[in-house]
């Protein structure tokens, strides 16, 4: 059972959340794993409100997370970004436990925008450890992105890579379940936008190999829809599983993104 | 500690460096690669207490802006993705989806245009970002007009900071000096859009009106409610263009000066902006339309086009040329007033999608290089007449040498004080507004007259007197 939960958290924890301003520019976590290329607007804020996403793995055990995130776009196709994850972790029918599950701290930079050529783009980030159910120790990542457009779909492709020892359970104290990483994410997403309805339909299929050593590589898939509410609020949801692996979670997510500027000119 | 096993196999790692490396040198010849790697970005809007009140407060018109990104964007799409596709694609199947249901039920946000032009966002994202960000000034500018906390003087700091905002994307921003229509519809791909899809151009020329337009209530209103009824009447006649197409669609491009003359009055820069906008959506039109422009080619064409408007150098015109030239052009060939006008459309007195063109310091009209004048004006042969002497200056009024309207010095003294009687009279001047073509004749007969005098009846009849 104290697998289970960690495994569900793992989904929970172990990817950042990359924010961006509208319906169209996909987030990593909101609502599916695999984003795309593009960095948040220059001098944009957007404050992830109370993303939730719930995950149960086989045998019955429940995990709720809330991750809010404050993303900024500070420089020409640059955000950086900064979350703290939540969680609650039901342990099979016995009491449960609540705690931070790290800070995390990102930066997206966008090489390129698309013309023949796809769009690029780099992103480095560092899970840090705070909260009950933060890992031991730091865990940086760096990640590709690309985005292909075609006529009637995007295509995106993600692989990022994370840095740090390997262990086999990481544990801030001696009776809770903590964050996991991957020791690498590789995939890809499809996406199809309904553009008179501000809608963004999305589906993913990918790879994770966990830093636990004793893990396999797990396959998951995701999807999703992601609907532009208003000109500043952006809302997601989505369903996902675990394909391989012992827990084959399944999880659901939702969430709502604000989008606001700065009050003053820019030089 | 576990080693990583990708890391534990440095050779594997070099080779698939190398293949990976090795496929992209494939894929993209160096010279491609310089000139499809772009790094233009976005920016978000100023934030503002006035943000998106104009969405509140004007809902109706307010939608009917994100139905026009629609309709530019299906346009670039299908002209770019189906170049072989009949006229009627664009001029009946887009069309009428666009008049029957776009626009009766208009998208309640505005729009991710790449969603719906994906691939002429591919070719030219750097002309989509420069469309997209005068939009943003665009929209910003009615909340501030629409925004009934803000006085007069607030109003026109708030506009002028907007506009010192826009010009800090100088890579995305157009020149704020008037640039001749030469650049519009005299290049060697110009025309091919409205000639093969006037109806279309119509449509577009009826957003263009619609925009411009639109700010003309929002400064003519003295209250909320004179503001809500002068929208209104502006988006029914916006509506009312679209009775008989595209006999009821303008005939020329509108121009702001012409159809939102006080707005162009008071922040002429803003004015000269959205046309040079609204210039470049049309030859943008054109570059894709034209089948002369080799598709490997629109791109570079585009990008040109997209530096030439954003410079403040090339077929620049003065100010007060370019007011000249807009009257000029017609106010009734543009759609007409976006206030205080009659319940008729105007008659155009040209042919549709004509070319008129002006002399490129005084804006005055110096000939048609397509088309023609059409009812009264028929058979003018402008420019080839002889310039009959007017008072203050020896040149005619602009565009009209042909059409003795001048007027002779001893008649002035006895005309111009009984000019001003009468429009002095609420009454009379209602009716002078409301008719295009008497306006249009007093505004060019006024160019004759001494300064004072003509700003004393340019002002009466709303139009600009002050410069940049």
């Amino acid at each position: 059972m104290m697998r289970h939960s960690l495994t569900a958290l793992l989904a929970l924890m172990a990817f950042p959340l990359h924010a961006q301003t509208d319906y169209y520019n996909t987030d990593a976590g909101r609502p599916i794993l695999i984003e795309d290329a593009y960095a948040l607007e220059r001098r944009g804020f957007e404050l992830q409100v109370a993303p939730v996403r719930l995950s149960r793995a086989r045998g019955g055990s429940y995990t709720w997370g809330v991750e809010p995130e404050l993303a900024f776009g500070f420089a020409n196709r640059t955000h950086v970004e900064v979350s703290v994850p939540l969680s609650f972790a039901d342990r099979g029918g016995t009491r449960g436990a609540a705690g931070i599950s790290g800070v995390e701290l990102s930066v997206l930079h966008t090489l390129n925008i698309e013309t023949s050529i796809p769009a690029f783009a780099v992103a480095a980030d560092v899970l840090l450890p705070v909260g009950r159910f933060g890992p031991p120790r730091a865990y940086p990542s760096v990640k590709g992105i690309m985005t292909r457009t075609f006529p009637k779909a995007r295509v995106h492709l993600n692989a990022q890579y994370t840095f740090g020892a390997a262990v086999t359970r990481l544990s801030t104290n001696t009776t809770l379940p903590t964050v996991d990483v991957s020791r690498w994410v590789a995939g890809g997403a499809i996406d199809r936008a309904l553009g008179l309805r501000s809608m963004l339909l999305t589906a993913e299929l990918y790879a994770r190999k966990p830093l636990d050593s004793a893990e396999n590589v797990e396959w998951n898939s995701g999807a999703g829809v992601r609907y532009q509410l208003s000109p500043r609020w952006a809302m997601d949801g989505g369903v996902g599983r675990t394909l391989t692996g012992s827990a084959q979670a399944w999880y659901l997510t939702a969430g709502g993104a604000y989008a606001f500027g700065l009050p003053w000119s820019a030089r | 500690m576990m080693r990583n096993e990708f890391l534990s196999r440095p050779l594997a790692r070099l080779r698939a460096v190398v293949v990976a490396v090795t496929f992209a040198a494939m894929l993209f010849a160096p010279n491609a690669v310089d000139a499809q790697w772009v790094t233009t970005f976005e920016t978000f809007y100023l934030q503002a207490s006035h943000n998106w009140v104009f969405r509140n407060n004007y809902q109706h018109a307010d939608r009917l802006f994100n139905a026009f990104d629609y309709g530019h964007a299906i346009l670039y799409e299908t002209l770019l993705t189906k170049p072989n596709a009949p006229a009627a694609e664009l001029e009946t199947r887009i069309y009428d989806r666009l008049t029957t249901q776009v626009l009766v039920r208009p998208p309640r946000n505005p729009l991710e245009e790449m969603a719906i032009e994906p691939m002429y966002t591919r070719l030219a994202p750097e002309a989509k970002a420069m469309f997209d960000w005068s939009h943003v000034l665009h929209r910003q500018i009615y909340d501030v007009l629409a925004d009934e906390r803000l006085d007069i003087a607030s109003k026109d700091r708030e506009v002028q900071r907007l506009i010192g905002y826009y010009k800090t994307r100088r890579d995305l921003a157009f020149s704020s000096k008037p640039k001749s229509m030469e650049l519009m519809q005299e290049q060697s791909y110009s025309l091919a859009f409205r000639q093969k899809y006037p109806k279309f151009n119509g449509l577009i020329w009826g957003y263009h009106w619609f925009q411009v337009g639109l700010y003309e209530p929002l400064i003519v209103g003295t209250t909320g409610a004179e503001r809500q009824a002068g929208v209104r009447s502006t988006v029914a006649r916006f509506w009312q263009m679209l009775q008989d197409p595209p006999r009821t669609l303008p005939y020329q491009m509108p121009m702001t000066a012409a159809i939102a003359p006080l707005f162009a009055q008071r922040y002429p820069e803003a004015a000269i902006i959205f046309d040079n906008l609204h210039s470049m959506h049309d030859v943008v039109s054109d570059i894709l339309a034209n089948p002369a422009v080799p598709r490997n080619q629109k791109r570079a064409e585009i990008l040109r086009a997209g530096r030439l408007f954003r410079d403040d150098t090339s077929y620049v015109m003065p100010v007060e040329g370019w007011r000249t030239m807009s009257i000029a052009m017609g106010l009734e060939n543009m759609g007409g007033a976006a206030v205080n006008f009659p319940r008729a459309l105007p008659i155009p007195t040209v042919t549709r999608g004509a070319v008129m063109q002006h002399d490129r310091q005084t804006g005055r009209m110096t000939g048609m290089k397509v088309g023609q004048m059409t009812g009264e004006h028929a058979g003018m042969d402008h420019g080839a007449a002889p310039v009959m002497p007017v008072v203050a200056t020896p040149a005619a009024a602009p565009g009209h040498e042909a059409h003795n309207m001048t007027v002779p010095a001893d008649a002035t003294a006895v005309a111009l004080p009984l000019q001003f009687r009468m429009l002095d009279d609420p009454v009379i001047l209602r009716q002078v507004l409301a008719d295009s073509v008497l306006r249009r004749k007093l505004l060019l007969s006024s160019d004759s007259l001494p300064t004072p005098q003509r700003d004393s009846v340019r002002k009466r009849l709303n139009f600009s007197v002050a410069t940049p």
